[in-house]
C-alpha cells in the first residue's frame, strides 16, 4: 500500500511571530522554519504504518518554494522514501494547494493521503477536506486513530462529543489531530541515508493546475499586549470579580 | 568564491533533531537531571538520547556503524546540548577516544569497541594524568611490562574522569623508560603506548577524589597492580603512543571549545531575556540600561568570534589539515572560547543578581564549568606557549 504523506513548510512553533512593521505581512526574515507540527504527525503515521508492514511505500510532498525542499529532506530523515516538490511562488491559498495535491494524487495513485488537520501559521484546516471534495475520496479528519483494515480504514476522531470512529473505504484521506502520535525525531544516519532518497520536482503546469487567488490579506498585526494579572486572596473573591468586573459569569 | 559560512542541511537538521531529543531534558526534566548531577547519578537514559540522535558514531567509520560524518557536527552537536544548559562532559572522551581508536587502532580493536560506542552500550574514560605528570604528560611513571603476549601494567593514575561509569579506559603507560628513550631517534616522543583496558580488570583499585564542584562524574585516583592486557589491545604502535595521543588532544579542545560556545550562548540568551522582562524603577526594563545592555552585547560579540574560531579548527581537522596547524587552532579556539565562556556567565549573573545563585537559573555550575574549560583539558599558558613556538616561531621557554 502507498501513502501520500503532505508536509508544509511553517514557522518553526518556538519562534515567537511578529508582524512586518508596515502590517503586511508576518515577518519571515531570518526566521527559523520547520514542518507544521501537524504534518510531522502525518509523516510519523506513514512511517508507523510502514514500519509495521502495512505501507509498502510512503511518498512525501510539499507545495511552496524552493526552500520547501528543507521540510522534504526532514520528512525523508524521518523514515519516508521520497519526495515530490511542487515548486510555487509567493503565497497559495488552501484550494490552490489542494488541486496541486489531487494531480499529485493522481500521477501516485496511493491508497491512503494523510495530512495534518491544519497548519500552525494560517490555522485554516481545509486542505484535506478540499481535497476529498476534488478526489471523491472519503474523508476522516481530526485522526486521534488509524487503523487499517483490509479495504477500509478505522479512523478515530476528536469530535465535541467524545470519540466517534469511522469506516473509510480505501482509497481514502485522513488528516491528523495532535493525539495521534509522538512523532521521534531524526537521527544522524536517516539524515545522511536522506541526502540519497529521490526528490521530484513538479510545476503547478505539470500537475495541469493554474494558480490563481480568491484572497487579498489586507494586513497583519499582532494580539493586543497582554495586562498582567492580579492575585485574588479567596475563591469568594476570584468569584465576585468574575461575576461583577469581567461579566463573564453570572 | 569558496569562503562559504552557511551551514549544511544535514548540519542544521542534526542540530534541530538534537534540539528535539532534548527538548524534555532542558524542559520538563531539567529539575531531575539537575538532581542527578548534583548525586552523581549518571544519566543513562540521556546518554542513550545521543547515541539514538547518532553523535557518537560522527568520529567512526560506517563500516563499524558511524557516519563518519566529521567533528565539525560533533562540534555542533556539542554546542547545541551546552547551549540547552547540559554538561556532556563524558560524551566528549568517549568520542575523543573513538577517533582515537578510528584512526589508530587495528581493524580487530576496531571491530571489538567501535560499534558498540555507536550504539551507546560503551563508555569511555582516557587515563593519561598522573600526580607528577599532569602538564608534562613525559614525566608518566605508570608502566607497562611485556610478558609474553601480555602486558603487565603498574603505576598509579589521577583525576580520571568518569572512571565510575565507565566500560573501558583508553590509558597511556611507559613501554619504555624516560632515561633510554631519550637516545631513540623521537627523544622524549618515543616510550609511551596507549591500551585498552575494561575498567572492571582485576588489580585495579579507584579512589574517588572529593572534588568542590560536581560534573556529575566522579574524578578517581587509580592504582594499577600487575594489571594484565593482551598484547593485542595496544593502539597503535608500542612506544609511538605519544603521537597517537597528541592528534587525539586536538579534537577534545574544539569539543570543549564548542561545549564553551554552547555556554556563552545559553547565558547570554538567558540573560537577553531576563533582562526584556525584569523591572526594577517604574516601568522600565533593566535590558533598557548600557550598564546591563552592553556587558551583554560584547559577551555576545566576543562569542561569536570565538565560535567561528571554532568552527574553523572543527573544520580544519575534518579537512585533515597539517596537525600542527589544527593543534595551534585547536588550542586558539579552547582559549577564546573558555574566556568568552567566563565573560559570558559573568554578564549573566551581573544581569541576574541575587537570582543568578538560585539552583533553577544553573548559572553558578556553569561558570564553574566554564571556569574549569580554562584551566583544563590544557591551561591557557600552555596554550599560548603552543601558539608562541609552533606559529611565531619564539623559542621555547621550558
Amino acid at each position: 500500500m502507498k501513502v501520500l504523506v503532505t508536509v508544509k513548510r511553517v514557522v518553526d512553533y518556538n519562534v515567537k511571530v511578529r508582524a512586518k512593521a508596515d502590517g503586511s505581512d508576518v515577518d519571515l526574515n531570518n526566521v527559523k522554519m520547520a514542518i507544521n507540527p501537524f504534518c510531522e504527525i502525518a509523516v510519523e503515521e506513514a512511517v508507523r504504518l510502514k514500519e509495521a508492514g502495512t505501507a509498502t511505500e510512503v511518498v512525501v510532498v510539499s507545495v511552496g518554494a524552493k526552500q520547501c525542499q528543507e521540510q522534504i529532506r526532514t520528512a525523508l530523515a524521518l523514515g519516508a522514501d521520497r519526495g515530490i516538490h511542487v515548486e510555487t511562488e509567493g503565497a497559495v491559498e488552501p484550494l490552490v494547494v489542494a488541486k496541486l495535491l489531487k494531480g499529485v494524487v493522481e500521477k501516485e495513485e496511493p491508497r491512503l493521503v494523510i495530512l495534518g488537520k491544519q497548519s500552525i501559521d494560517g490555522d485554516n484546516n481545509q486542505t484535506g477536506q478540499m481535497l476529498g471534495a476534488l478526489t471523491n475520496m472519503p474523508q476522516g479528519t481530526f485522526a486521534s486513530e488509524v487503523a487499517i483494515d483490509g479495504d477500509k480504514v478505522n479512523v478515530t476522531r476528536e469530535v465535541d462529543a467524545g470519540m466517534q470512529t469511522i469506516s473509510l473505504n480505501l482509497p481514502a484521506i485522513v488528516t491528523s489531530d495532535l493525539r495521534l502520535n509522538e512523532p521521534r525525531y531524526a537521527s544522524l544516519p536517516n539524515i545522511m541515508k536522506a541526502k540519497k532518497k529521490p526528490l521530484d520536482v513538479f510545476s503547478p503546469a505539470d500537475l495541469g493546475v493554474e494558480v490563481t487567488s480568491h484572497i487579498t490579506q489586507l494586513s497583519v498585526a499582532p494580539p493586543a499586549e497582554r495586562q498582567a494579572g492580579i492575585i485574588v486572596e479567596s475563591v469568594e473573591q476570584l468569584v465576585d470579580k468574575l461575576k461583577n468586573e469581567a461579566k463573564v459569569i453570572s | 568564491m569558496s569562503l562559504d559560512f552557511s551551514f549544511s542541511e544535514e548540519n542544521v537538521m542534526l542540530v534541530d533533531a538534537l534540539g528535539e531529543a532534548m527538548k524534555p531534558w532542558a524542559g520538563p526534566r531539567k529539575a531531575e537531571l539537575t538532581e542527578m548531577v548534583s548525586n552523581s547519578i549518571f544519566p543513562q537514559e540521556l546518554w542513550q538520547t545521543f547515541a539514538d540522535v547518532g553523535l557518537m558514531g560522527c568520529l567512526v567509520p560506517e563500516e563499524y556503524g558511524g557516519t563518519d560524518v566529521g567533528l565539525l557536527p560533533l562540534a555542533l552537536g556539542f554546542e547545541k546540548i551546552a547551549a540547552m544548559g547540559i554538561s556532556p562532559n563524558i560524551l566528549l572522551v568517549t568520542c575523543m577516544d573513538s577517533a582515537c581508536i578510528a584512526r589508530n587502532a587495528t581493524d580487530a580493536i576496531k571491530e571489538q569497541y567501535l560499534p558498540d560506542i555507536v550504539s551507546g552500550k560503551s563508555k569511555f574514560c582516557f587515563a593519561i594524568t598522573e600526580a607528577d605528570a599532569g602538564t608534562n604528560s613525559f614525566n608518566m611513571t605508570t608502566k607497562a611490562t611485556a610478558v609474553g603476549d601480555k602486558f603487565v601494567i603498574n603505576g598509579a593514575k589521577s583525576y580520571i574522569s568518569g572512571f565510575e561509569v565507565a566500560d573501558y579506559m583508553l590509558l597511556v603507560a611507559r613501554t619504555t623508560s624516560q632515561e633510554d628513550s631519550k637516545d631513540t631517534k623521537m627523544g622524549q616522543y618515543h616510550g609511551l603506548s596507549l591500551f585498552i583496558v575494561p575498567t572492571d580488570a582485576p588489580g585495579i583499585e579507584k579512589q574517588l577524589m572529593p572534588m568542590a564542584f560536581n560534573e556529575g562524574v566522579g574524578q578517581y585516583s587509580l592504582y594499577f597492580d600487575n594489571v594484565e592486557v593482551a598484547a593485542d589491545q595496544v593502539v597503535g604502535q608500542v612506544d609511538m603512543g605519544a603521537l597517537v595521543m597528541f592528534n587525539s588532544l586536538n579534537p577534545e579542545r574544539i569539543l570543549a571549545a564548542a561545549m564553551c560556545s554552547g555556554m556563552s550562548q545559553f547565558s547570554v540568551n538567558m540573560a537577553a531575556e531576563y533582562a526584556k522582562e525584569r523591572k526594577v524603577f517604574r516601568d522600565t526594563p533593566i535590558g533598557c540600561y548600557q550598564g546591563i545592555a552592553h556587558p551583554l552585547a560584547m559577551a555576545k560579540s566576543e562569542h561569536e568570534a570565538a565560535r567561528l574560531l571554532m568552527l574553523k579548527a572543527a573544520w580544519a581537522y575534518d579537512q585533515k589539515w597539517d596537525a600542527v596547524k589544527v593543534g595551534s587552532l585547536a588550542n586558539m579556539c579552547k582559549l577564546m572560547n573558555s574566556e568568552s565562556a567566563l565573560h559570558s556567565v559573568d554578564a549573566a549573573i551581573e544581569t541576574l543578581g541575587g537570582s543568578a545563585f538560585t539552583v533553577e537559573q544553573g548559572l553558578l555550575p556553569l561558570w564553574n564549568g566554564a571556569r574549569l574549560l580554562k584551566t583544563a583539558p590544557v591551561s591557557k599558558e600552555m596554550i599560548l606557549n603552543f601558539i608562541a613556538e609552533w606559529e611565531l616561531g619564539l623559542p621555547k621557554s621550558y
